[in-house]
This record gives structure tokens, sequence and C-alpha cells, in this order.
């Protein structure tokens, strides 16, 4: 029988730990004593250790999250294949923006970077070290984030040299982990006649006088007008039910240098399609030049992402944290067709959903 | 910052080309008449990071509805556009 390892309190005062390192991932075999994680307040760090031998049949905190005190950490079974009890879901962050008063640790780095509190949005109730250094990494403040401790994995046997992560590697290791621990993350792809699209495109810059093509940004556009109509597809998973996100808040990825940024689209859902090109040029541009600015790097509720420039004609895209659905734009191929795709969270959607979503992506609408 | 036309010039062609080079593409043979996004040497994620250079490099802040192929659709374009604007005292 399954049996939880819970997340242990550090501090009297502190009703929230971060785990910063997890040494064990699902399917291992532990024993007794072994440390499994490492949680930090801002006071202190401490190991998780397991009480018992089995193997870990689920994490329910990623790496970098905040945990509730007593909340289920992870699960041990005695076999690898046990059944596992639901897991806890926390609220989405997306949904709202909280801005609390800072810890010490996060006073002291906001005098360090010349900021006020206000501009920082706060993950938990008070502002943390942690989401300082994460919105800096998010302005692209490379190497703002104090090193972390690793994560108590051993060493590999080959020599080697260990080298701290940047802030914005730190914040893809977030993304990552959040879709590998906690959606259940599917793939769909169907292929389409990309001159159709690019045909409308290069229609509607001729029509509007655009120097550059509109193909991403009218692809994107249809992306959010589906989402208006179809509210499942601009959803979370929370507690067991669906969480349907009010506005549509579209995270667009650009490629700003080696950095790779989910930027977004507030409320896209009321824009205009030339409101729209614009505010996702505006993003775009800013991102480019590493200056975005809080609200464009925060609470994307689905996403779309193209790697046709590289000529890279498949992608199954990482879904960003509390998003559903990432659209995933390709190279056309010499034929003239290109491959459309989708990660989704299976808990939400499901690939009849998604099909159907790919098959009017597939056709532009007429542009005005 | 140098505002000498040929050495205007020679800045966004060199940045043009670095830009298409990231892309896979030689912007060596490119004229300074060439409508830039005409050429396929640059899609429009690098127009809009050859535009970002171009504020920054220059000291300009260009609205959203300047980006234009008259204003900046070639290199000449963009160099009669920065010393037009540096001329009026405009940034």
């Amino acid at each position: 029988m399954a049996k939880p390892i819970y997340t242990p309190r550090v501090n009297n005062n502190d009703d929230q730990v971060q785990i910063i390192g997890l040494a064990v991932a699902v399917g291992d075999r532990v024993e007794p004593g072994q440390v499994l994680a490492e949680v930090e307040t801002d006071k202190s760090i401490a190991e998780v250790e397991s009480d018992q031998e089995g193997y870990v049949l689920d994490i329910l905190h990623p790496l970098d999250a905040h945990a509730p005190v007593g909340s289920v950490l992870m699960w041990i079974g005695e076999t690898r294949d046990e059944p596992v009890p639901e897991p806890v879901e926390t609220a989405p962050e997306a949904a709202a923006i909280a801005t609390g008063r800072p810890t010490a640790k996060a006073r002291m780095l906001l005098r360090r970077h010349g900021l006020s509190a206000d501009r920082v949005p706060a993950s938990g109730e008070r502002l943390s070290a942690a989401d300082v250094e994460a919105w800096l990494a998010r302005q692209g403040t490379a190497g703002a984030a104090a090193a972390r401790p690793a994560a108590t994995l051993p060493a590999p046997e080959v020599p080697g040299e260990a080298v701290p992560l940047s802030a914005e590697e730190q914040g893809m290791v977030h993304t990552v982990t959040w879709h590998r621990d906690q959606a259940v993350a599917a793939y769909l792809e169907r292929p389409y006649d990309a001159a159709v699209w690019e045909q409308a495109a290069a229609d509607y810059a001729r029509r509007q006088g655009l120097m550059l093509s509109p193909l991403l940004s009218l692809m994107a556009y249809r992306l959010v007008e589906l989402a208006r109509e179809r509210p499942k597809i601009n959803a979370t998973l929370v507690g067991g039910q669906r969480y349907q996100y009010a506005p549509v808040n579209l995270g667009f990825t650009v490629q700003a240098g080696d950095t790779l940024y989910l930027t977004v689209v507030r409320d896209a859902g009321a824009l205009d399609l030339g409101g729209f090109i614009d505010a996702l040029g505006q993003v775009q541009r800013h991102a480019m030049g590493h200056k975005l600015r809080p609200e464009e790097t925060q609470g994307a509720t689905l996403g779309f992402s193209s790697m046709a420039r590289w000529g890279v004609a498949r992608h199954i895209p990482v879904l960003p944290p509390h998003t559903a659905l990432m659209v995933a734009h390709a190279a056309t191929g010499p034929d003239g067709r290109a491959i459309l795709g989708a990660s989704y969270d299976h808990r939400v959607l499901s690939g009849f959903d998604v099909a159907r979503l790919l098959q009017d992506l597939a056709k532009p609408p007429a542009f005005a | 910052m140098d505002l000498n036309p040929d050495a205007i010039r020679q800045a966004i062609r060199d940045k043009v080309m670095e830009l298409a080079r990231n892309l896979g593409y030689d912007a060596s043979g490119l004229q300074d008449d060439d409508i830039i996004p005409a050429t396929g040497l640059l899609d429009s994620a690098a127009i809009l990071e050859l535009v970002v250079w171009y504020e920054g490099a220059y000291d300009l802040s260009i609205a959203q509805e300047e980006i234009n192929i008259d204003n900046l659709g070639s290199v000449n374009a963009m160099t009669g556009f920065l010393l037009q604007r540096k001329a009026a005292g405009g940034g």
C-alpha cells in the first residue's frame, strides 16, 4: 500500500517551503534514511528523508514549487506499479497575481537590484527571494539568481565540472518539471496545406501595407478566437476540476539570442486583429531587447510556438505551467505540406478536442 | 554613435549578415536598395530583431506603425530614416 512522505515544517512561522532539490525520480528505489528532497524557507534548508524502503510512485510538488507544510510531497510504494491516490492540486498562478509583503531575503535582493516590491508579483502570501529571482530571470537578468544548492543526486563517476544554471535555465527546469510531474502530457499532429495560410497572410499584409509577414500573428489570433469559443482549451486542472480561465492570455515563444522567452499577450481575446498584431509585435520587440515587463511574461493560459524559422519540420512543445494546450507550428516541407501539432494535458482535453481544434486551425478564416 | 551615412550603411549590412547567418543564409550579396523582407534572407522575427538593434544602436524609438517598407525596408531606407530623425532632433 502506498505511503505518503509529507512536506516538513522547517520553521515555526513558515507554512510553506520551497522544493529546492529532488534527489529521486518516479520509479526509483529508496532505502530508509535516504535523502529524497531538499526544502528551503528564507531561514533554513532541510533534507527530507525516506522512512521506509520501496519505490517512488509519484512526486506531487515539482522542483522550485512552494509546497504547503503537511501536504503530500511524494508517495512511496512496496512495488513500482502500485496505484497512487489522487494528487492534491495547488491553485494556478495564472489566475491572479498577488503582491505580498517581502521576506527579509527578498528585501535584500530588491535593494540589490534597485526594485520596489510592488513591481514583483508574489507566488504566495509573501514575496519571497525566489519570486524576485524568477522575476529577474524573466527580465533577462542573467546571473541574478543566486546559485542554489544542487539536488542531492550522487555525482556521476565520470570526472567533470558542475556549472550552475543561469536564471533562464532554472526557469526552463521549472517548466519542464511541471510538464513532467503535473500534466499528463500527450501530443497530436495533423498535416495541412501551408500555402493556404501563407496566401491569407500575404493578402492581409498587402491590404494593410505591412512590412512583416503576419503569418504567425494571424495563426496565433485564430487560436485565441478558437479559445474564446471553446473555453475548455483555455483551462487547467485544479483540485479535480477543470479551471477555465476568464481571459485568454496567449503565450508565444520568442527566441532572443540564446534565451527562449514565453511572452504573454494578456487578455488577447479582448483585442481586435489589428490590436493583437500590434500587441504581439510589442512583446516580441521587448523580448528581443530583453526588456519584457512582468505582465508580458506571466499568466499564460495557452500557448503557441513556432520553430519554422529553424527549418524544424516537427516539434513537441513543453506545456507551460498551468496550461492545457500548446500549439506547435513547423516548417513547410518541399511538397507544400506542413505539420500543425499540439501538446495537451490529457486531464483537461481529449484527443478529439485537440484534433478538432487543429482541424479548424488548419484553415484560415476570412480576415477583414 | 557614428552618423556618417557610409558607416551607418555598413553597420546595417553587418547586422543583416549576422542575422541571416543565424538562419543559415549568406547575405553578403545584399544591395543597399534591396527590399530586405523580399530577399527572404530574414524572416519577420529577424527583421524585428534588426529593428530592436537599430533602435538601441542609434538611440531611436520607433512606433509600431513606423515599421514599414518606406522607412525601414532597405539599407538605404533605414539610413535615410535615421538621418532624417536625427536632423529633426528626434530620438
